[in-house]
């Protein structure tokens, strides 16, 4: 038996120390499963948040990003819209992205305190300056979703 | 929000002492292609092993070891699975045991918590602790994605793929509730990378002014480029033991009195109110006064309650009563200036929303009331993560034990790694130091570990 080696050859970056190139050229398929429903919400147009239904447990706020059980009681939530309105709790607008960002910088991120939700979900700002305190409202990227967190931005209202 | 249950805050026991016998590291750099990861934890080995004036031979350590815990933060980064096994092997210590640890930035704090745990319920007597990264082999732009995939990726990763932006988040926060000025945080970056300047082993050394750190590119507003950890490729190694053994191996061992870890939520978003858990320099007097219109919650974006957790157990576990007058040393997780000022606070330095004190006031200075991050820190000298947590120890071993100058002022050492000794070298050696404490802390302040060492006789 003859092995032979299918020809690709890995890129030399360096002789001395000898130093190669490893390819990578897959990708992950990733499921979001129970929290799929708050991306598809996204496409719609909705901020789905979740709430427990445990009558015995303390929390009664919605949750966002959402969790499909209660990290307090461990029972099933149950989905709820979100208020769509908020105020920028803080910010800061990156200059800098790694890798996979998919928009161009700089683009502001901010944090966003909703009435009656337990959180201060990140988010970003599409249009304007951020400061804390700012109201906003959320807007969906419907057209072209990218089916990321990235579908929801706030702008100033 | 957070209720503690009568276990929660049960104080954690050693059922005998732990003891730190020696200390290794190699250098760090940005990129280090000439060794490769096994050569990297080696040398930091032999380091420990050959140069703390051990009493036993390298022949009768590796015949006195029963363990060994690894320390590596991303598999993804050194793109090798088991990476540990392979480092085990080439070490020289199959078949013995060994497992590895990983809790992103705070890896190195928790694998030396998982060490001292074999050690002090007899599991083990001797256990050397290896930590590492190599985050070379990829561009920044990609580093710094792999590093952000340590947030959540379905919620937060995306939104700029940069962990500096959800610092730079808080600081925004904290700046606001605590109106503390710029220059103060960029005070902490000139002192870091200005003790960085003594050490043979930094990455980022430099001389900078307050104004160099703020006329500096920005990362993500505020935070710029110098006020932002290193990306490092090296190793640190230290050396756990128990009574007997410490004692056999080396005249001057230092007592691991406390180790204890904290955590919170991943996503920073997800941190709900509560009242503030006191540290035993604290009452609710201290705070009396402390919510008012602009901060109205604990512990926000401002606060990390993983380290005010790990800092509460730890001082109760060592009786620690208040850390600026028990300890003579300090090094912290100084990833971002933003995060040492948040953490004086979460330790107790100085009450929530005082942190700046500490560093206005010199208190965190060489021949300040507790010097802090004098090996130059995340920001000056190192951060390649899983070995961070461990070279914090290893420095504060060897000012423990007076050997600072033996480990940072001899020319040789630094022409080992190719470097020059500065003209203007100073010796950082604090006189006598007895107690000293470390912060190891991952995430935006998901892992948080706190250990406190101190000088042993016997």
């Amino acid at each position: 038996m003859t092995v032979e080696l299918n020809g690709t050859t890995a890129e030399i970056v360096s002789d001395e120390p000898l130093v190669i190139k490893n390819l990578k050229n897959w990708h992950h398929t990733h499921s979001y499963g129970g929290w799929g429903r708050f991306f598809k919400g996204l496409r719609e147009g909705k901020l789905l948040a979740t709430r427990c239904v445990n009558p015995v447990c303390r929390e009664k706020r919605l949750w966002l990003p959402p969790r499909c059980d209660c990290p307090d009681c461990w029972s099933r939530m149950e989905w709820t819209p979100a208020p769509t309105i908020g105020e920028i709790f803080t910010h800061s607008t990156v200059q800098y992205p790694g890798a996979l960002f998919r928009a161009d910088p700089p683009c502001p991120l901010i944090s966003v305190s909703i009435d009656g939700v337990c959180t201060k979900l990140m988010s970003y700002l599409k249009d304007g300056t951020p400061r804390i305190g700012m109201p906003v409202r959320a807007v969906f990227n419907t057209k072209k979703p990218t089916n990321t967190i990235l579908d929801l931005a706030w702008v100033p209202r | 929000m957070i209720k503690f249950g009568p276990g929660n805050l049960r104080i954690p026991r050693f059922q005998r002492p732990v003891y730190v016998v020696a200390g290794g590291m190699t250098d760090f750099r940005k990129r280090y292609p000439e060794k490769n990861t096994c050569e990297l934890c080696t040398e930091a080995l032999r380091m420990a092993v050959e140069e703390n004036d051990l009493k036993v031979s390298p022949e009768e350590f590796r015949r006195s070891v029963n363990w060994c815990v690894y320390s590596q933060f991303a598999d993804h980064f050194g793109d090798q699975l088991l990476a540990a096994a392979k480092v085990h092997d080439y070490l020289g210590f199959d078949p013995l045991g060994n497992i590895e640890v990983k809790t992103g930035g705070a890896t190195g704090g928790s694998a030396v918590l998982a060490a001292a745990q074999a050690v002090a319920s007899g599991y083990a007597s001797c256990v050397p602790v290896v930590g590492w990264e190599r985050m070379d082999e990829v561009s920044t732009k990609v580093g710094n994605a792999y590093i952000a995939s340590a947030a959540c990726k379905d919620f937060e990763s995306e939104l700029g793929w940069m962990y500096a932006s959800y610092y730079a988040l808080m600081a925004q926060r904290y700046q606001f509730e605590n109106e503390v000025p710029r220059e103060t945080l960029a005070k902490i970056a000139c002192k870091n990378h200005g003790y960085a300047r003594f050490s043979p082993y930094s990455q980022n050394p430099g001389d900078y002014t307050v104004e160099d750190i703020l006329k500096n590119d920005i990362v993500s507003d505020p935070l710029s480029f110098l006020e932002c950890c290193v990306m490092s490729v090296g190793a640190a190694v230290i050396i756990l033991a128990d009574e007997e053994t410490a004692f056999k191996m080396t005249s001057n061992p230092v007592q691991l009195k406390a180790i204890c870890g904290g955590t919170h939520t991943l996503r920073t978003a997800d941190r709900r109110h509560m009242p503030i858990l006191l540290l035993p320099n604290e009452t609710e007097a201290t705070y009396k006064d402390y919510f008012n219109g602009k901060r109205n919650e604990w512990p926000g974006f401002s606060s990390f309650l993983a380290a005010r957790m790990a800092a509460y157990l730890a001082y109760n576990m060592a009786g620690i009563k208040d850390p600026v007058a028990d300890f003579d040393l300090l090094e912290t997780h100084d990833a971002f200036t933003i995060s040492d000022i948040q953490t004086y606070e979460d330790i107790g330095l100085r009450p929530y929303g005082r942190g700046r004190e500490f560093i206005d006031s010199g208190d965190a200075y060489f021949e300040g009331r507790l010097p802090t991050n004098l090996s130059g820190g995340l920001i000056g000298t190192m951060h390649s993560v899983g070995a961070t947590g461990i070279f914090q120890l290893a420095e504060l071993l060897w000012q423990l034990q007076g050997k600072w100058e033996k480990f940072h002022a001899d020319p040789e050492r630094w022409a080992r790694y190719g470097k020059t000794k500065p003209k203007d070298f100073r010796n950082l050696q604090v006189p006598n130091a007895k107690r000293a404490c470390a912060i190891s802390h991952a995430g935006t302040g998901s892992h948080v570990t706190v250990a406190i060492m101190e000088r042993a006789s016997r």
